[in-house]
């Protein structure tokens, strides 16, 4: 027998490196050693380079554009303009929501920083100077960069490209500038319900417009092949098969001669999900001149031209009884897309998943509308490391409980656990149409109240706010507890779907003859660390050690189909068709070790790494010598080879959750604040590697940080985007970031096929509304229901002097 | 964004605004001029360096004088083109008020930038601009009098 025989049944399992245990990652021996392999660090033999002339207005007519001078330029090979592009038809291209967009401006430009011409040169520095010498002749139009004006009836028509037609991808359209209304609920009964109801509040909620940020920026290398027909293109995407299938149907190259390729991806964070203009000019240039044309952003073509996240408009109401049992909540937001709608949501949700706005509680009726409307602004809408709309439903939601708390003189805590939805009523059909499939939300709750001594701090702080009233000090504090539901793995075929394309996800296992394995999955990894977790999962599946399984992704041409890692759907939906395809090998293993032991097949028991024959586990094959002879003997009735593929189409999603709780101080005379204390409990369901969850969770926070108290990217009346660079957009560092404290439940999924739920985006969804809740909680008592985002030194100020609190 | 203030110069209304009205005087006071040319009594093209926190460009463009009210008032208007660096646009409404011997000149500026110049400067451009606004006003006022002394 073999060498594992010698060892204790503990030591095997330890030496999978399987599920639940802090595996180190993997990626990181070559991150750290500066030898990962991004898009910029690719370079081909003549290759070519592209750069952007872009509109210095947020909307205007273009006369012309005199290319003359920048063909002058040494090194400068072509510039290409709208009109090169509409002989091909691809001067429009289609967006993920259902509009187009357009690829060159034209005509007229609708944002600053839109894409006017592409240069081509033979270094980046020429195709730079190319484009300072593309002269653009614009002539000036009026700036629509406030939603609540695009609707006015003097308001100028933004995109005359589709002006008149008044059906749009999501219904009818009530203006040029309307893009969609959706609605979910039931508004009658809402309505009544909050006519009804002892005590209503109601207040309007702005999340700013934010942008991703991921450190490396958006870019691409395309490679069309003359001799063999083939296009290749490296690129930071987080879903390669949907670029390659949408490559083919605007450019008419056939699917299996596009290849698709995602290297290593320096964070996405949504940013990386949409398609961008300079894809398509970098593919229109490769095959014009037959040489491999690179395109990679600067910073600020990053900040303001890639998608953006955020910018709801929010009205919230909720009405409850004078104990505090929430009756019913209505919820209306504006939605700026911005000047295409570029909305990266599955089809069917122009607003995603905003409805799950009843958050954690127990809510009897509930009704949204969300209008999305156009701007003179950078389209996208993205996922800001959060589900599709999620962290704005939790942000209103756990604003709105608060406010209500405040009215009714009710601790937070407190309100929180009277209209939680209890163990018990799970699965929980939520007011508007969702099936919760697990949670215990009183027991996180208590924990997390536990875990900071809630009670002290609450003591502490009415002592703060005596003896700020004595004029003992000059500092507030401010607690702020979040609860949120989220609702990520996107999901179930029948109504997810992203440009028709289902939302399943897939994994394909080869075992190899000497028992190590190849996984290849739909998805990609931007930093989650799949290459450390997935074979993690099939480890404990099948017994071979994570260490002997290679994990592949992100190539079109080697991976199955799937619809890529965005809204915290890789575990949820790739996860499990890993344990899925895991299962299948299992199957035929035992088969396989039936023969070899020549038993039924139900006689035999898997035990860690093993197939063994009931009541005696001396006769048993391990995975390793079934693996050999899978290859080697000539089972009759059984093909050779080891190997299997799932397509995991989910039956539902899943519902993380979690309670986070910051303590912040205020110095009112500067605004300046200090994140004292943040803790933050996650139940993600079944933990495949907590060591990887924890730095989720402090990547999550972290950025949550980041808009909760600096991020917004702002528009001046005349179209000027602030905040589009380095100098203005806030990114914290170590010095702003407070020290995480995080703890957990596990509760399972019970429809996952390990149980898992999803992590990654849960940091950002509970991470905003608690720091924001105690910002606004630190001016509580001195009259403050809601101040709006971004809580940065100098509006938290702005805030204590109309509170009179200033000296 | 909008700037308001005002310049006293010693020397009479008719002396002040026939400055106004001169290219090259213009030329010499507008801090970054590198070019001024006169096309009719009322149109200029100027060429002008315009720094403003990290990006420098230079800006070229047309130059209008309107309400021509002498030796009391008038409009100078004007809209540069600095390529990639942005556009920028913008006027003063300058009045010119009896003040003893000399003139208080009062002028209320008017300017519209665009593109990365408003993007990476802005909030350098109100302070830059009150800086450069009151460099033209002071040498202006140098020039005239070193003039009307000699």
């Amino acid at each position: 027998m073999n060498d594992q025989t010698q060892i204790s049944r503990e030591q095997r399992i330890e030496k999978l490196q399987g599920q639940g245990c802090n595996r180190k990652r993997v990626e990181d021996v070559r991150f750290t050693q500066g030898k990962g392999n991004y898009v910029d660090d690719i370079k081909l033999p003549g290759m070519l380079f592209g750069d952007f002339v872009r509109s210095p207005y947020g909307h205007a007519k273009i006369n012309s554009i005199d290319t003359e001078a920048a063909l002058k330029v040494p090194g400068v090979l072509a510039v290409i303009t709208a009109d090169d592009l509409k002989p091909l038809n691809l001067h429009y291209m289609p967006t993920l929501a259902g509009d187009v967009q357009a690829v060159l401006a034209d005509e007229k430009v609708l944002f600053q920083g839109q894409e006017v011409a592409f240069v081509v040169a033979t270094d980046r520095y020429a195709a730079a100077d190319g484009v300072d010498q593309v002269l653009v002749d614009y002539e000036a139009l009026p700036v629509i960069n406030d939603p609540h004006k695009s609707m006015d009836d003097d308001a100028p028509t933004l995109r005359e490209d589709i002006a008149g037609k008044m059906e749009g991808a999501h219904g009818t359209r009530k203006h040029n500038n309307h893009i969609f209304f959706w609605e979910e609920g039931d508004k009658e009964g809402t309505d009544k319900a909050l006519a009804d109801a002892e005590v209503v509040v109601e207040e309007k909620i702005t999340y700013q417009r934010v942008h991703p940020c991921p450190l490396e920026t958006c870019g691409c290398v395309a490679s069309m092949d003359k001799v063999t027909g083939k296009l290749t293109v490296w690129g930071t995407f987080q879903a390669p098969h949907a670029v390659r299938t949408i490559a083919s149907l605007i450019t008419d190259i056939a699917e299996h001669n596009i290849r698709i390729i995602s290297p290593d991806i320096g964070g996405g964070s949504g940013n990386k999900v949409g398609v961008y203009p300079g894809y398509i000019c970098s593919i229109v240039a490769s095959i014009v001149t037959g040489a491999p044309v690179k395109w990679v952003e600067d910073r600020i073509e990053n900040l303001t031209a890639t998608a953006f996240a955020r910018d709801y408009h929010m009205t919230g109401k909720l009405g409850a009884t004078k104990e505090g049992i929430i009756t019913g909540l209505s919820a209306h937001v504006l939605a700026d897309h911005g000047a295409f709608d570029a909305c990266a949501d599955p089809t069917k949700f122009p607003a995603g998943f905003f409805s799950i706005v009843t958050g954690a509680y127990d809510i009897p009726v509930a009704h949204v509308g969300v209008d999305g409307v156009y701007t003179n602004k950078a389209p996208g809408g993205v996922a800001y490391r959060c589900s599709f709309r999620v962290t704005e439903a939790a942000y209103l939601i756990e604003r709105m409980i608060n406010i209500l708390a405040l009215k009714l003189d009710m601790d937070p805590a407190e309100i929180r656990m009277k209209n939680f939805i209890k163990k018990e009523q799970f699965p929980y059909n939520s007011a508007l149409g969702w099936e919760y499939d697990s949670g215990d939300y009183h027991t996180a709750m208590e924990k997390a109240l536990e875990a900071v001594d809630y009670k002290g701090l609450r003591a502490e702080q009415a002592e703060n706010r005596a003896a700020f009233d004595r004029g003992e000090t000059r500092s507030l504090m401010g607690i702020g507890i979040a609860f949120f539901t989220e609702i990520v793995g996107a999901g179930p075929v029948k109504n997810c779907d992203i440009l028709g394309l289902g939302m399943f996800d897939s994994c394909e296992i080869r075992i190899h003859p000497t028992g190590s394995a190849v996984a290849r999955l739909g998805t990609i990894s931007q930093g989650q660390g799949h290459a450390t977790t997935f074979p993690q999962i099939i480890a404990s599946e099948i017994g071979i050690p994570a260490e002997d399984i290679t994990l592949e992704e992100g190539d079109t041409d080697t991976a199955p189909y799937g619809l890529g890692t965005y809204g915290s759907r890789s575990t949820p939906v790739a996860g499990a068709a890993t344990a899925m395809a895991a299962r299948k090998i299992k199957a035929k293993a035992q088969m396989i070790a039936a023969y070899l032991l020549e038993v039924h097949d139900g006689d035999l028991e898997w035990d860690v790494d093993r197939f063994q024959v009931k009541g005696n586990p001396e006769m048993h094959k391990t995975m390793k010598e079934i693996a050999f002879a899978a290859y080697s003997v000539a089972i009759p009735g059984l093909e050779p080879g080891l190997e299997a593929v799932s397509y995991y189409d989910p039956p539902n999603m899943t519902y993380p959750f979690g309670a986070y709780i910051g303590v912040v101080d205020i110095d009112v005379d500067t605004g300046v604040t200090e994140v004292r204390r943040f803790y933050a409990l996650d139940d993600c369901g079944t933990r495949i590697n907590p060591m990887i969850i924890e730095g989720q969770v402090h990547g999550g926070l972290t950025e949550a940080l980041a808009i909760t108290m600096g991020q917004i990217i702002s528009y001046d009346e005349i179209g000027n985007i602030s905040g589009g660079s380095m100098i203005d957009f806030f990114l914290p560092t170590a010095v702003e970031t407070p020290n995480w404290e995080t703890g957990f439940t596990e509760t399972p999924s019970p429809h996952h096929p390990i149980g898992a739920k999803g992590v990654g985006e849960s940091p950002n969804v509970g991470g905003v509304p608690a720091l924001s809740n105690a910002v606004i909680d630190a001016f509580a008592h001195k009259g403050l229901t809601h101040s709006q985002m971004p809580h940065d030194h100098w509006r938290v100020w702005q805030t204590a002097q109309k509170l009179g609190l200033t000296e | 964004m909008e700037l308001i203030g005002e310049q006293k110069i010693n020397a009479s209304r008719e002396v002040v605004f026939a400055a106004l009205n001169d290219a090259e005087v213009l030329a010499e006071a507008i801090p970054g001029c590198e070019e001024i040319e006169k096309i009719s009594d009322t149109e200029l093209t100027a060429t002008v360096v315009l720094k403003v926190g990290p990006v420098k460009a230079r800006f070229k463009g047309a130059v209008e004088l309107s309400n021509l009210n002498p030796p009391e008032s008038y409009t100078i208007s004007g809209e540069g083109k600095g390529g990639i660096a942005g556009n920028a646009s913008g006027g003063a409404d300058v009045v010119l008020v009896e003040d003893g011997d000399g003139t208080l000149l009062q002028y209320n500026v008017s300017v519209k930038i665009m593109g990365k110049f408003a993007q990476l400067g802005s909030r350098l451009i109100d302070s830059t601009a009150k800086k450069l606004s009151a460099k033209f006003f002071e040498k202006f006022a140098e020039i005239i009098e070193s003039k009307s002394a000699s």
